[in-house]
């Protein structure tokens, strides 16, 4: 063969076609970022690539070649030769040459270099204020765009507390759109107008506020996994109308539509779960957007501990992790105190708690806690 | 549509087959159509027509349910603040337990009542069953309710007694004040009538309990007027004779969800009563309640009822818009009450029923 170099090369991470159209749409040097897609077998179109004709394919495909995956790692010169053994035409191996070559250019993923990559960053990364200043300096000044964090706790913790503060203070303080998407029911209306009104006297700036908060009610995993489709088709064709700047998309709570399909005998459940954490980091990165999700807790069986839902595999997810707790938990005492502690960071060291009041107005807090050992 | 074939609800042989086959996105298999489809993985004609419409249906879906009773799933915050400020709650009688709750027992959301035996959880629900059906312009929703029953608690009798302190409650108020539309409502609102709208389930193990939550959706669109749907006794069929802890969660969690579905798209309550279990920690024992962790969050307002000496309090422990407090109520034999009477408007006070409520709470004392 004339390109030794080029067989060792598999088009393994490529781009799908879904980015490359949205890069050819935008038309931003900023979004040089592909994030690839994990499944590199693409099947083999009439016209995926020029050169590549209907004839070709079908002789392709009774030799056993399907997918771009297949074409690319196969041995053309074997190819040419059974394929000209059928009657009815010949393909000469420069044609296919060709085609790999063109193909490999289109599904492979274009090496970035560090400097470009920081660049990017600090173009297109924002920070978000909470609404709660010690829960912002646990952040590192709060959350990041293009990042999945996570908030986990046992019930009443105050998860969907926080959420509603984050979704006030980023509509009302930032005037950006929030999409919330609400599995549990949790979502009301009227605690979120209640820290608004903390917020700020102007009525006109609260209605303001409520309008920039999107809630979608989805409760199981197909309508989160097609709500965020339709999320990213609307971001992607750039309609302004209805949604505005979307800067946080809070999905409350992971969990709730994952749990039924994960154990037993079902297969399917960890896939499925797969495809959503791809979907939520992928929308992260490429939108520039903050994705808040919330997490249950469950007791370790063993040693009798709390630890994080959706075990290990869903652990990799998120880059931040928040662990909400209450204090002392007896029924005849009361109080919306919280102590809030970093349990997975990239950029704090961990084992950081701060104390949170989910209290009445909005999400204010009292005071800062030193850090303790471990979490 | 660029919705990827791994996100959309089909089987999981044939999903496999898909990805073996090198589809990547529904767009894909509807430009292939049924008859490449079934070529290209090997199977029926049939299946693969199926299996497109599925696709196209999850495509096109958000269309579909722009009208129906999706429509409510998506809107802004604005909206859904008009929504709730209009929409009523269940009064339980009990004035204190009502002003923690914020009202009374929230519509579409799923409440839950957890308390050792005795405390009152059925009591609590028998009463609901009643006060979801009061007039509207007596305060109440005039709604139906469904009664799930799992322990065999459900006393007729009792429920008879609460009923008619209910309807004489209501026509005290309506000789009180007078008005046109109180008279009318209270022709429709009589013992008979309460009664007949209360729909009876008894579900003896989870099975059926399962079952019975699934088919619900359609008793309910048969019986629109339906308001309040009560589970007396979720714990019970899950506590005993369950060896596999993880099928339990999965199960649990998967009727959370339709649960969550029926009060939203039927703009129900459901409230469920749940037992109490003891946690043994390092030093000491808390009860907590039943069902394990993760069932927590399948509520989204939690109360707690437990006893102080002989007074019966109720925490409410968990609430996405109400802070958390203690309010003590009683049981009489007209049902739910709170245990002083609570600050009346003078047209009322003749009517209320303090001064034989003080009698009867000796006598519960001494049960």
């Amino acid at each position: 063969m004339g390109e030794p170099g080029r067989e060792k090369e598999r088009p393994g991470p490529s781009a799908g076609a879904g980015s490359r159209k949205e890069r050819a749409g935008c038309g931003e040097p900023g979004r040089s970022l592909l994030f690839p897609l994990p499944v590199a077998m693409v099947v083999l179109r009439a016209g995926l690539c020029p050169g590549l004709s209907e004839d070709m394919i079908q002789l392709l495909s009774a030799n056993g070649i399907r997918t771009v995956v297949d074409f690319v790692s196969s041995d053309l010169e074997d190819v040419a030769q059974k394929c000209s053994l059928s009657y009815k035409t010949s393909l000469c191996p420069q044609a296919l040459v060709a085609v790999r070559r063109v193909l490999l250019a289109q599904f492979s993923a274009f090496p970035a270099n560090g400097a470009d990559l920081y660049e990017e960053l600090k173009s297109s990364t924002a920070i978000l204020p909470t609404g709660s200043p010690s829960l912002d300096q646990l952040l590192d000044s709060g959350l990041y765009t293009g990042e999945v964090t996570e908030l986990m706790g046992a019930p009443g913790t105050g998860k969907t507390q926080v959420c509603l503060g984050i979704a006030a203070s980023v509509s009302l303080g930032l005037k950006q759109h929030v999409l919330f998407l609400d599995s549990t029911g949790g979502f009301t209306a009227s605690r979120l107008y209640q820290m608004l009104r903390a917020q700020t006297e102007d009525e006109e700036e609260q209605l303001e506020a409520l309008q920039r908060v999107r809630v979608e009610r989805v409760f199981n995993i197909y309508e989160v996994l097609r709500a965020l489709q339709e999320l990213r088709d609307r971001l992607s064709q750039q309609v302004v109308s209805s949604m505005g700047p979307l800067k946080v998309v809070v999905l409350d709570s992971v969990s709730a539509v994952i749990y039924p399909l994960l154990g037993g005998r079902q297969s399917e459940g960890l896939a499925l779960m797969m495809q959503l954490s791809r979907e939520l980091k992928t929308l992260a990165r490429e939108f520039s957007l903050a994705v808040v999700v919330t997490n249950q807790v469950t007791r370790d069986s063993s040693t009798g501990t709390l630890k994080p839902a959706l075990g290990r595999s869903w652990s990799f997810v998120p880059s931040t992790r928040v662990l909400l707790e209450s204090k002392e938990a007896t029924w005849g005492k009361c109080s919306t105190q919280r102590a809030a502690s970093l349990a997975k960071s990239p950029r704090q060291p961990t084992g950081i708690q701060v104390e949170l009041d989910i209290g009445n107005g909005d999400v204010l807090d009292p005071s800062l806690v030193t850090p303790t050992q471990g979490l | 549509m660029q919705r990827e074939v791994g996100t959309l609800p089909l089987a999981p042989v044939l999903r496999a087959r898909l990805a073996a086959a090198g589809f990547q996105t529904a767009q894909e298999l509807l430009d292939t159509g049924p008859c490449g489809l079934s070529k290209e993985i090997g199977i029926s004609r049939e299946e693969a027509l199926e299996a497109l419409q599925v696709v196209r249906q999850e495509c096109h879906g958000h269309a579909r349910t722009a009208e129906g009773s999706s429509s409510t799933r998506k809107c802004t915050a604005l909206e859904l603040l008009e929504e709730e400020q209009s929409q009523g709650f269940i009064i339980t009688f009990c004035s204190a337990l009502d002003n923690i709750l914020g009202g009374g027992v929230q519509l579409t959301k799923i409440t839950e009542i957890c308390g050792a035996p005795g405390v009152g959880k059925t009591q609590l629900c028998m009463q609901l069953a009643v006060d979801v059906q009061i007039p509207e312009c007596f305060g109440g929703v005039a709604g139906e309710a469904v009664f799930i029953d799992t322990e065999g608690s459900f006393m007729v009798d009792r429920v008879v007694d609460i009923a008619a302190a209910c309807v004489q409650h209501c026509h005290l108020i309506a000789e009180a004040q007078q008005e046109e539309d109180h008279q009318k409502a209270l022709e429709t609102f009589s013992l008979e009538n309460i009664l007949s709208h209360i729909y009876y389930f008894r579900c003896r193990d989870y099975t059926e309990l399962l079952a019975q939550v699934y088919l619900l959706p359609e008793f309910l669109s048969e019986h629109s007027k339906v308001r309040l749907v009560v589970i007396d006794g979720i714990a019970f069929p899950f506590r005993h004779d369950f060896e596999d802890l993880s099928l339990r969660t999965r199960l649990l969690n998967g009727l959370a969800q339709q649960l969550i579905i029926i009060a939203n798209d039927h703009r129900a309550a459901v409230v469920l009563t749940n037992q109490m279990t003891t946690r043994i920690g390092q030093s000491q024992s808390t009860l907590v309640p039943a069902l394990g962790e993760s069932w927590g969050h399948a509520a989204t307002i939690r109360l707690i009822f437990h006893w102080d000496n002989s007074q019966r309090l109720a925490t409410l422990y968990k609430s996405p818009s109400q802070k958390e407090s203690t309010i003590a109520y009683h049981i009489t034999s007209h049902g739910f009450r709170d245990v002083q009477p609570p600050a009346v408007t003078p047209s009322t006070e003749g009517t209320e029923l303090n001064p034989r409520k003080r009698p009867r709470t000796e006598e519960e004392k001494q049960q």
